[in-house]
């Protein structure tokens, strides 16, 4: 396997308040990864690293061998790097069909597009029922799944994912989760952020605790669930 | 501006010399000029849109009154002017056939847009991105903008001086048909079908095409749209780029419509008067610009009539948006640019 995403000692602030002090990790290609931890622990701020919304103070992001610390946002996302945001990120006043669009914003292969809007529409077919519904107007389930899929018709070799469970209904959780799963399998390399941190751990290959801007686990999934002080910290078992 | 249509009713014993008290509402002659009054509010009414579009586009994707457009729109004023005068175009209209006419206005249009694209341009590159680029307050984007406009405003009278520039007649209005007694001459047919037909293509450029839907996704989440590979600081580009368009054109309708009289500080009132326009309509929103537009221009006229002195026409417009304001806080139309659906 080779290493698709390293950072290396990264320091992220706002203003005078850093949020991120050295912070380091790698995923490797065809890997799903979890990055668990409470609130205000930095998640978002990682995320928000990785695709470029924020700058780096010190350290590296390096993807696929080429150091991206410096490239801007918009055109790491033609490098391969999509994201499912915080929050869907949904476009209101845009149909279902025009959000899905905006996920090839930079894209100019139209056969391929149409490909992955069929893996997409195959993978959520509520998407394409609702296809001309206002994003607005969707449940959050259905935003949050409207929110991976224009992600992905980005054809990214990287997803991120930031809390794709927050604010669902439990049985929609464990679908978003095995539809992550399945998406992993078709071939993407997956960065997950939660606070979910049960499904979060169960379905990564590798997974990194993260406490106040530093990584203070890491271990394959499976060992992180059965970590007794992650399980207190994290899993709601005393 | 009403001059011609009002010396009619300026003879009729109900008009404003006739009595002594501050505020004489002149309702004969309101009604004798209805129609003739909406006509030449809605010509004013078109050009205010178009330039009203600027400000909505700008402050659809910044959030930013761009209250440096007013000299945007000048700059453009000053290009047709310049142009029309080196094709030996002067107060009196010049002895042409139809299509030399056309020809000449169509380059002094173009001319204009050049004007005021570059204008907009540097003001976006010199004044606001740097701010951005540092994450500036709302209150220094205000700060900065006024003191572009102020800016460009007095560089013009260091190279032109405070004195007008010479008047520019382009055309004899002829009259082409009437409506409701009304009669509707080719300069007002001219300016209202071309400023419509500018506000449908820019309406449909931002529903429609790709870079349309950057513009879009710009004004609804900034961030969200990065995400998508849009590359923000060329949207912003683009809406100022699309803003200095449109001002160049009304620069051409405007020149049309008053020949004499384009002076260093002459974008002021028309700025305001489309920034008004925008608000009215709905800040943010295309077609609320049109509306509002129109709006400001006949509602303007109307006030002139009914209290008999052109000094009225602004305080009446105005008037009516503070009124509207009240109740639709949001304007006619409310809605943002994101907002607007495809």
């Amino acid at each position: 396997m080779t290493t698709l995403l390293e950072l290396k000692d990264v320091v992220v602030g706002y203003g005078r308040i850093e949020a991120l002090h050295g912070l380091s990790f790698s995923v490797e290609e065809g890997e799903i990864v979890s990055l668990i931890g409470a609130n205000g622990a930095g998640k978002t701020t990682t995320m928000k690293a990785i695709s470029g919304l924020l700058n780096l103070s010190k350290g590296s992001i390096t993807f696929d061998g080429d150091d991206i610390s410096k490239v801007k946002a918009h055109v790491r996302v033609a490098r391969g790097i999509s994201q499912a945001p915080e929050g869907r990120g949904i476009f209101p006043g845009m149909t279902v069909l025009e959000n899905l669009d905006m996920g090839t914003y930079g894209r100019k292969d139209r056969t391929g597009v149409k490909e992955d809007l069929e893996r997409v529409f195959t993978l959520f077919p509520r998407l394409q029922e609702r296809r001309t519904q206002a994003g607005g107007t969707m449940s959050g389930g259905e935003q949050q799944m409207l929110a991976i899929g224009r992600a992905l018709m980005g054809r990214p070799r990287l997803l991120l994912l930031d809390e794709p469970s927050m604010g669902l209904a439990p049985q929609f959780i464990k679908q978003i989760f095995r539809i992550i799963t399945e998406i992993n399998e078709q071939g993407t390399t997956i960065l997950l952020v939660e606070q979910n941190a049960n499904q979060a751990l169960a379905r990564a290959h590798r997974a990194y605790v993260l406490e106040t801007g530093t990584i203070t686990h890491s271990g394959t999934g499976r060992e992180l669930l059965s970590d007794t002080a992650i399980k207190e910290a994290y899993l709601g078992v005393a | 501006m009403l001059a011609t249509l009002f010396s009619l009713s300026a003879a009729l014993p109900a008009s404003v010399s006739t009595d002594n008290s501050w505020i004489n509402f002149d309702v004969t002659s309101l009604l004798q000029n209805f129609w003739p009054a909406t006509f030449d509010g809605l010509t004013f009414g078109a050009i205010y849109a178009l330039i009203a579009l600027g400000y909505t586009l700008v402050y659809g994707v910044l959030n930013l009154i761009n209250f440096a457009h007013s000299e945007v729109f000048i700059m453009g004023c000053y290009g047709v002017v310049f142009t029309l005068t080196s094709l030996g175009f002067g107060p009196n209209a010049p002895n042409l056939s139809i299509w030399a006419i056309i020809f000449n206005l169509i380059l002094a249009m173009l001319v204009g847009m050049v004007f005021s694209v570059v204008t907009a341009f540097v003001v976006e590159r010199v004044a606001y991105r740097p701010l951005r680029r540092r994450g500036a307050s709302r209150l220094a984007f205000l700060i900065t903008a006024l003191g572009a406009s102020f800016s460009i405003q007095y560089l013009i009278f260091l190279v032109r001086g405070s004195n007008a520039e010479p008047a520019v007649t382009m055309f004899i209005p002829t009259p082409i048909f009437q409506v409701f007694g009304a009669i509707i001459d080719s300069q007002q047919l001219t300016i209202v079908i071309a400023a419509i037909v500018m506000m449908v293509a820019t309406d449909q450029y931002i529903r429609r095409t790709r870079v349309g839907r950057g513009i879009r996704a710009v004004a609804q989440d900034p961030d969200t749209a990065t995400l998508m590979g849009v590359n923000k600081d060329r949207i912003i580009v683009t809406t100022f780029v699309i803003g200095g368009i449109l001002a160049g054109a009304a620069a051409l309708f405007y020149v049309m419509k008053v020949p004499s009289g384009v002076i260093y500080n002459g974008g002021f009132v028309l700025g305001i008067k489309a920034f008004a326009a925008a608000v009215l309509g709905g800040i943010g929103n295309v077609r609320g610009a049109l509306l509002g537009g129109l709006l400001i221009g006949v509602i303007g006229n109307y006030g002139q009539l009914l209290l008999g002195d052109s000094q009225w026409t602004d305080v009446v417009a105005f008037i009516v948006l503070v009124l509207v304001l009240l109740i639709r806080p949001s304007g006619l139309l409310g809605q943002t640019l994101g907002r607007s659906r495809a």
